[in-house]
Parts: structure tokens; sequence; C-alpha cells
């Protein structure tokens, strides 16, 4: 039985009454901070900081400190000198497949399975996404992450998307596979689409710029740079050219509190564990393929025919269409495999550039697959055509400047 | 306005001022247009774009919180800006510091041993310092100031 609109207030008023109790709300330091985190003129500055400390001890703990100071060692000094020793038969195809270059003096250049693909998967890749995942979690369970998803609303808003499109976007630095699965944080199947084909293309993996780090440490500043414009200008286009609308949000900002660390730990433990067990199986089984690619003569016979468009249009050397086979298992191994090429500073900036947008991984590939196979086909067709423009247009900023 | 609180405004307004001009330094010395800088246990290096540009950036900002603070309406504001301002300078420090500790834990790639020694450890935090973590004390000061002032109104 419906009451009446006036007895439905009385009940109402009655049971606020009860169980509301109102107080006097007193402005504290926490709240004045946090509001000037979400305005513009400060919040960006504030963004700019906490994008420096992010990236910094991204780079102190994951590269100098795991990789650099224990890792290489580990595997160039003891484990890679112990399987060369070992393992039988060096001329054998289970000798290439399994370690690889027999005369290879470190696991990036000796590209075996056992060899590169356990250094890069454990002695790169783990430490990065470590301590990427544990920052990340800091930065969402303390309130800050919110933030940044209202300071970023206008900025996305202009390539179809809206604040929360953070969330994936940073998620996409880590893992495109979980990054991918968070894009249905978006309502509508235009900003779905949008997100996935731009973390396909401009969002490089924590592997990536692991293995970025270790082998072109001066040059990712300017990888970035040419990604970050590349997000920027085909977001742009992709919201003008798609049917779709980009509705509004209301997003709910929490006050500024410390993390609880048990809820750290766990998220941790959580992300780090889905992550190795989808990277580490396709890392080990991506130096496989890799390698029985290059013996069946696939490789070789791909850089003939694709060598007019890599040499003349992207300007880089046709031995880098090896690399980009590869990057279609793990983009990681296929840097780590660029930065055996001779090339110049501006080639190496342009194939890992190239590799950064060219397809994405086949994990991220069976998620997107997932979410359905018109969307991947259409992004698919979107990255093809990203590919050759953004390639070629580099190629051209090189020779401009002198440089290419 | 008592004498207390000028003193506060000074100081802040003094670190402001010195946080902006090692931000600017740290810029000026990454883009070359002056030399990189090594006096006692002061070091603007300026050869890296992150550190320098960026972090400079960052220093910059910090500055300008500071300074702005002074500018700023009501007690809670000024406060706030101060400590943001506060926390930029910690945000390079403490990044500094977590960096040379990453550096002095291994031994280094030549050492045939993988841990450094104790020695090798602390001589890693050695001086020359950059401007952010020989500012980083006097930024505590900050903090000290707003609590103790918060004591006193409470």
């Amino acid at each position: 039985m419906a009451l009446p609109v006036q007895e439905r207030w009385d009940l109402v008023d009655a049971i606020a009454r009860k169980t509301v109790t109102a107080g006097i709300y007193r402005q504290n330091l926490g709240d004045v901070l946090g509001d000037l985190t979400v305005r513009p003129l400060t919040g960006i500055a504030v963004a700019v900081a906490v994008l420096y400390a992010f990236w910094s001890i991204f780079s102190s703990f994951a590269g100098t400190l795991v990789t650099d100071g224990f890792m290489v060692k580990a595997f160039d000094d003891y484990w890679l000198p112990w399987l060369q020793e070992v393992w039988p038969d060096p001329a054998s195809i289970h000798y290439f497949l399994f370690v690889g270059d027999p005369l290879a003096e470190n696991c990036f250049e000796a590209f075996g399975m056992l060899t590169s693909g356990l250094f890069v998967s454990i002695g790169v890749v783990l430490p990065a996404v470590l301590i990427f995942y544990l920052m990340m979690t800091i930065l969402e369970d303390s309130g800050y992450l919110p933030r940044l998803a209202v300071l970023m609303d206008t900025v996305f808003h202009r390539i179809g998307l809206h604040g929360y499109a953070i969330v994936p976007t940073i998620l996409g630095l880590g893992c495109n596979v979980p990054a991918v699965t968070a894009t249905r944080v978006l309502e509508t199947r235009k900003q779905r689409f949008i997100m996935m084909t731009l973390l396909a293309i401009f969002i490089p993996c924590g592997a990536q710029l692991g293995v970025m780090l270790e082998v072109i440490p001066d040059a990712v500043g300017w990888v970035m740079l040419f990604l970050l414009f590349g997000f920027g200008i085909f977001g742009f286009v992709l919201d003008r050219i798609i049917p779709g609308s980009n509705p509004e949000i209301l997003i709910d900002v929490p006050p500024y509190h410390w993390p609880l660390w048990k809820n750290v730990a766990k998220k941790l433990v959580n992300r780090t564990k889905s992550f190795l067990k989808d990277a580490v199986p396709f890392v080990l089984f991506g130096v496989l393929a890799v390698n029985v690619l290059y013996l069946a003569g696939v490789i070789g016979a791909l850089a003939d025919l694709f060598e007019p468009l890599f040499v003349t249009w992207f300007g880089v050397p046709k031995e880098t269409v090896g690399p980009l086979i590869a990057a279609f298992l793990r983009k990681d191994l296929a840097v780590a495999q660029l930065s055996a090429i001779a090339m110049t500073p501006y080639q190496m900036i342009t194939a890992v550039v190239l590799v950064s947008i060219y397809f994405p991984c086949v994990a991220t590939f069976v998620v997107m697959l997932r979410e359905g196979w018109k969307e991947l086909a259409a992004a698919v067709a979107v990255l093809a055509a990203t590919v050759f423009v953004y390639g070629g247009l580099i190629h051209a900023v090189g020779i401009l400047m002198g440089v290419a | 306005m008592n004498r207390n609180t000028s003193m506060v405004t000074l100081y802040i307004g003094l670190l402001g001022l010195v946080t902006l001009a090692f931000g600017l330094a740290d810029i000026l010395a990454w883009a070359g247009m002056i030399q990189s800088v090594s006096i006692g246990v002061l070091e603007i290096a300026g050869d890296d774009f992150f550190r320098w540009a960026w972090g400079g950036a960052v220093m910059v900002f910090g500055g300008l919180f500071m300074l702005g603070s002074l500018m700023s309406p009501g007690t809670m504001e000024r406060s706030a800006k101060a400590i943001l301002g506060a926390i930029m300078v910690w945000i390079i420090a403490g990044t500094d510091i977590f960096a040379r500790l990453c550096e002095s834990i291994p031994a280094g790639e030549e050492a045939p041993e993988f841990f450094n020694s104790v020695a090798g450890f602390i001589g890693g935090f050695a001086p020359p310092y950059s401007a952010a973590v020989l500012l980083l004390p006097f930024t505590l000061v900050i903090v000290y100031f707003l609590f103790n002032r918060k004591s006193d109104e409470a």
C-alpha cells in the first residue's frame, strides 16, 4: 500500500531525526590540501611533482637497484656462463632455442628462452611491475587518484574521454592487459573503443619501460614525448571520426588518508601475481617462438619483403623487422633485440616508438578480443594506419632536424 | 600582526625565494644557460633532463607555492600552500636520497661481490648534495611553525 506524499515525507523526517546527527563542519588542513590538488593552477603543479616522484622511484628501484645492481650480475656473470658450459652441443637447434648465441656475453644478447627469456621476465619485468603496482596502489588508496581524475577531466574530454580514463591509462603503464579490462569504467562503446585503441598504440607497458630504461636510458624521454603527442593527436582525431556520445561523470572524491598497509599488500600481491601468471609464460614462449621463426627463415623473408617500407618510409634498418615480429609476442623483448642492432640514436628512437605503437602484444590482443571482435578489428585497422602515418611523420621530423 | 607571525612570514618568504632560485638554476643548468654549479656541499650538475629540468620545475612550483602562501586569504589556505611548497621540496629531496640509497646498496658492476661494504654504503651519501637535499631541514621548520601555531590557537 502506497503512502500519501505528505506522510512519506513525515516518515523520512522521523527516520532522519533518529538516525542522523548533525555536527558543525570545520575545515582542516587536509581538506584545504585536497582542494588545492584539484584546482587546475595548483593541481597541475602537484600532478607534475607526483609523476616526477613516481618515475624517479620507479627507475631508481627497478633500474638502478634491482636490475643493474643485482640481476645483471647474477644473470651475466653466473647464470649465462653456467648454462653455456653445461648445455650440450652449442651448434644444435635446442641450444639455439634455449640458450641462444653461444658467444653472447650477456643475457640481453643471447636470446635463448632460458637466458634472455628468464632475464627479461625475472630480472627486468618483475622489479618494474612490483614497484609500479606498489606506487599505483598507494596513490589509489591515499585518495590522490580520484583527484587526478577530476584534474584530467577537461583534458580527456578533448579526446572524447573523461577523467576516469586516467585509471586505464596509468594501469597501462604497468600492463595493458588489466588496463584493457579497466576500460569498462568508461560509459559508452565509443569511449571504450578510443581508450582501448590508444592503450594498444601509445601506452608502453611497465615491462617495456623497464627494458627501455635498461637499453636506451638517454632516449626514453624522447620516446615518451613522441608517444604522448601521438596519444593526444590520435585521440582527438578518433573522437571526431567515431560516432557516439561522451557523457559527463560525477566523481566521488574521498578525503586524503593514510593507506591501510594490509590493503596495499593484498592489492600488490594480487596484481603482481596475475601479471606474472599472464606475462612470464608469454615472455618464455615468445623467445622460443621468435627463435623458431628465425630458424624457419620466416623473419628473414619478412625482412626482405618489408625492406622498402622500413628503410625508405620509416628510415630504420631492415634488421628491425625481426624485433617487430617479436613485438607481437612481447614488446619488451623486441626493445631488447633492437639494442643489438647498429643504429643512429634517432633511428633507435624511431624504432622503439614503432615497436611501442605497432600491434599490441599477444596477451593484450587476447583481452581485446574478449571485449569484442568488431572493436578489435577496428582497433587493428586504426593501428595499421597509425603506424604507417606516425612512423613516416617521425622520419620526416628527423629529416627536417637533420638527424635522420 | 604579532611579532611571531611576521617572523614566520619572513621565513617562508625567504625560503620560497631561495627554493625558486634553486629551481630556476636547475633548469638553466640543464638548458646550458649557466655552467653546472659545484660550490662546497652544493651541486647542480644539469646533465639530465628528467632530474634537472623536470625536477627543477617541481622546485620552482615549490618556491611559488611558498611565496603564494604569503598572499593567500585566510590562515588555513596560507598554511596549506606553505606545506604544499615544502612537500614539493621533500619530493625532490626524498627521491634524490632514495636514488643514492639504491646506488649505494649494490657493490657495482666491476666488483665481484653483490653487496657494497659498509664504508662504501656510507660513502654513497657523502657530499655534494642537490639544493633540494640542503633545503630539506629548512622546510621542516615550516611544519614546526605551523604546528606550533596550531597548538597556540588550541
